[in-house]
């Protein structure tokens, strides 16, 4: 158990030091802390599937993208608040894993990447079609409904708050998924990721647990969606697009897969190098992908992973 | 005869034409997937690399045959020591592969956007006839891909099953350790298969070339049809393959005739849901995928 806690001591310390940096920090750097915060929690999510059930899913912008939708759409057409539109969001996500995870989750490995991958492709083509509902590549932009908490209403317009009410999410996610995990539920995903032939033998129902972890974690990545839409105030296509998909994996790949938080540090990570090289280098997804290779060759632990490995 | 069946039957021409092109490229495919394991996500882009190599060679060789000939060539200089060095420590580990691939695939659109630039080109058909199928024009470069893409299913045929080096092939699918305990160098199988496999793909892409438009993003709905095929003729199955590229390309072919191209790309989709939801190995798989 030494190891989890050196997970937990590292989410504490990393919730903390954000919470800090929200006020210290120039705007610039806020607003691309706000990102790495919502790829933080998508990261979380999908870390449920690869890490804790080895389902390595490459359909994830599915469930982002479907989030970031169900929040622009529900806002625009509904006129529904920011809180009711992020449980929309985090309710799409749950149907959409719930009706496809069934498909999913009985397949071999092999089957279960490409048929996740394919799912999200053919939503991706359907989403710039239906340009009358999505807006297809040019997308939706919105006016995000302030924030009523009662006794005063709160503006996302305003960085600062935009910036600590993503980390609430970000916080209570994490929370919320720890205490999941530590659960009887989440060992018994470890022991289906350790040996699901064994865990079948012990009497537990694996398509059904890996069914559960799916829609955790795809309700985990709308919620994420839902906040980048928020966030950005706009929505389009391209969210739903493959180069979403293989974030999340190398992500968790960087920070250590299985840790939950690990994947944090791969997302701080590849949202620096993402922001300073695209800047100077116009084809920077071709070192992203010699990074991709050079990661899977050092080690497949991450980060987080190997320093755990060290502490005794 | 009325019009609407000799567009039914322009159609659905059409499809099977693009249904041996998309054979030829789910075949390597699965031979890669068979032999070693690999889910290979980069193969549309083999297929894109193809069509984007062809497109420099026309201008210096002057003919079309000398570029589909040497394409292959090329492709094998530059798959051969990708399989050897990058992909040989994940084999048999499909999801870790599909990642690694998919760095592949990302350095080679890459490369092709920086060199070839990002503006749809056009290669002219290269030979320059054209016949009355029941009053419709019909290209004849198009019977000519065909004819070219049964040769070589044929021949991938006969080298897998009437040569000694395809017993070896078939033997590594089978049962990979046990080939090697009887002596057979498996090493170099694996690289042979590789290169077959990715040669199809850029084969396919040169045939491709002067039919669809030559595109560094080409590779990408091409490389999901494949999959598609894969998945429902079942991974690692050849002649399943064979099977559901042909009925799916002519079902999509047919369709387009009363759907939007999107829509009747979603309806191979739900084919391949219904397929998935009866038979999780696809039509034609036995072995553990």
């Amino acid at each position: 158990m030494q190891r989890e806690r050196v997970y937990r001591y590292f989410a504490l310390g990393a919730l903390v030091l954000l919470a800090i940096l929200g006020t210290v920090l120039p705007s610039g750097a806020r607003s691309l802390m706000i990102q790495i915060m919502i790829f933080g929690i998508f990261a979380m999510g999908y870390d449920v599937c690869l890490g804790y059930t080895a389902q390595c899913s490459l359909g994830h912008s599915l469930f982002f993208g479907a989030g970031a939708y169900a929040c622009v759409l529900s806002v625009m057409h509904l006129k529904a608040g920011l809180l009711t539109a992020l449980a929309i969001s985090v309710g799409s996500g749950f149907v959409l894993a719930a009706v496809l995870g069934p498909i999913c989750v009985r397949l071999s490995e092999a089957y279960f990447v490409i048929v996740t991958a394919i799912i999200a492709a053919v939503f991706h083509l359907l989403a710039m079609d239906l340009i009358w509902l999505t807006g297809g590549d040019d997308g939706l932009c919105i006016s995000v409904p302030p924030l009523k908490l009662g006794f005063v209403d709160l503006s996302l317009y305003q960085p600062l708050t935009n910036y600590y009410f993503v980390l609430f999410f970000m916080a209570v996610t994490y929370f919320v998924l720890a205490r999941i995990l530590r659960a009887p539920l989440g060992k018994i995903f470890v022991a289906i990721r350790e040996n699901p032939k064994r865990a079948l033998f012990l009497g537990y129902n694996v398509t059904r647990y890996k069914l559960i972890a799916f829609i955790i974690s795809g309700m985990v990545g709308a919620l994420a969606g839902g906040l980048y839409a928020v966030t950005l105030r706009y929505c389009s296509a391209d969210y739903m697009g493959f180069y979403w998909s293989v974030l999340p994996v190398v992500w968790c790949l960087i920070g250590g897969q299985g840790t939950l938080v690990g994947s944090w540090l791969g997302v701080a990570l590849m949202s620096l190098f993402q922001y300073y090289v695209s800047a100077w280098f116009t084809y920077y997804l071709l070192l992203f992908g010699v990074l991709v290779l050079i990661i899977l060759s050092v080690s497949r632990k991450g980060i987080l992973g190997f320093i755990a490995s060290k502490v005794r | 005869m009325p019009e609407w069946a000799a567009t039914v039957l322009f159609l659905l021409m059409n499809g099977l034409i693009w249904g041996l092109i998309i054979a030829l490229i789910a075949l390597g495919l699965t031979l890669i997937f068979g032999v070693m394991g690999i889910v290979n996500m980069a193969h549309g882009d083999l297929y894109m690399v193809g069509a984007v190599l062809a497109f420099f060679l026309l201008p210096v060789t002057g003919s079309f045959w000398i570029a589909l000939a040497a394409v292959p060539i090329i492709t094998a200089v530059i798959a051969g020591p990708v399989e050897r060095f990058i992909l040989r420590p994940y084999e048999g580990h499909p999801a870790v592969t599909m990642i690694a691939t998919v760095g592949i695939s990302f350095i080679l659109q890459q490369i092709a956007l920086a060199t070839y630039g990002g503006i749809p080109k056009k290669i002219a058909d290269p030979v320059d006839f054209s016949f009355s199928l029941l009053g419709v024009s019909y290209p004849g470069y198009r019977l000519l891909v065909a004819g070219i893409a049964i040769l070589i299913i044929l021949g991938i045929y006969l080298f897998l099953y009437r040569t000694n080096y395809g017993i070896l092939i078939r033997a590594s699918i089978q049962d990979r350790q046990m080939a090697a305990a009887m002596g057979i160098n498996v090493s170099s199988v694996l690289v042979t298969t590789f290169i077959i496999g990715s040669v199809l793909a850029a084969v396919a892409g040169v045939l491709a070339a002067p039919i669809s438009q030559v595109f560094y993003l080409m590779g990408n709905d091409v490389g999901l049809l494949s999959f598609i095929v894969v998945i429902v003729g079942g991974l690692g199955s050849l002649g399943g393959t064979l099977i559901a590229a042909l009925a799916l390309c002519s079902l999509e072919g047919v369709l387009a005739s009363v759907l939007s191209p999107t829509q009747a790309k979603a309806a191979i989709f739900v084919v391949m849901i219904v397929v998935l939801m009866v038979r999780p190995r696809g039509l034609f798989g036995e072995r553990e995928g």
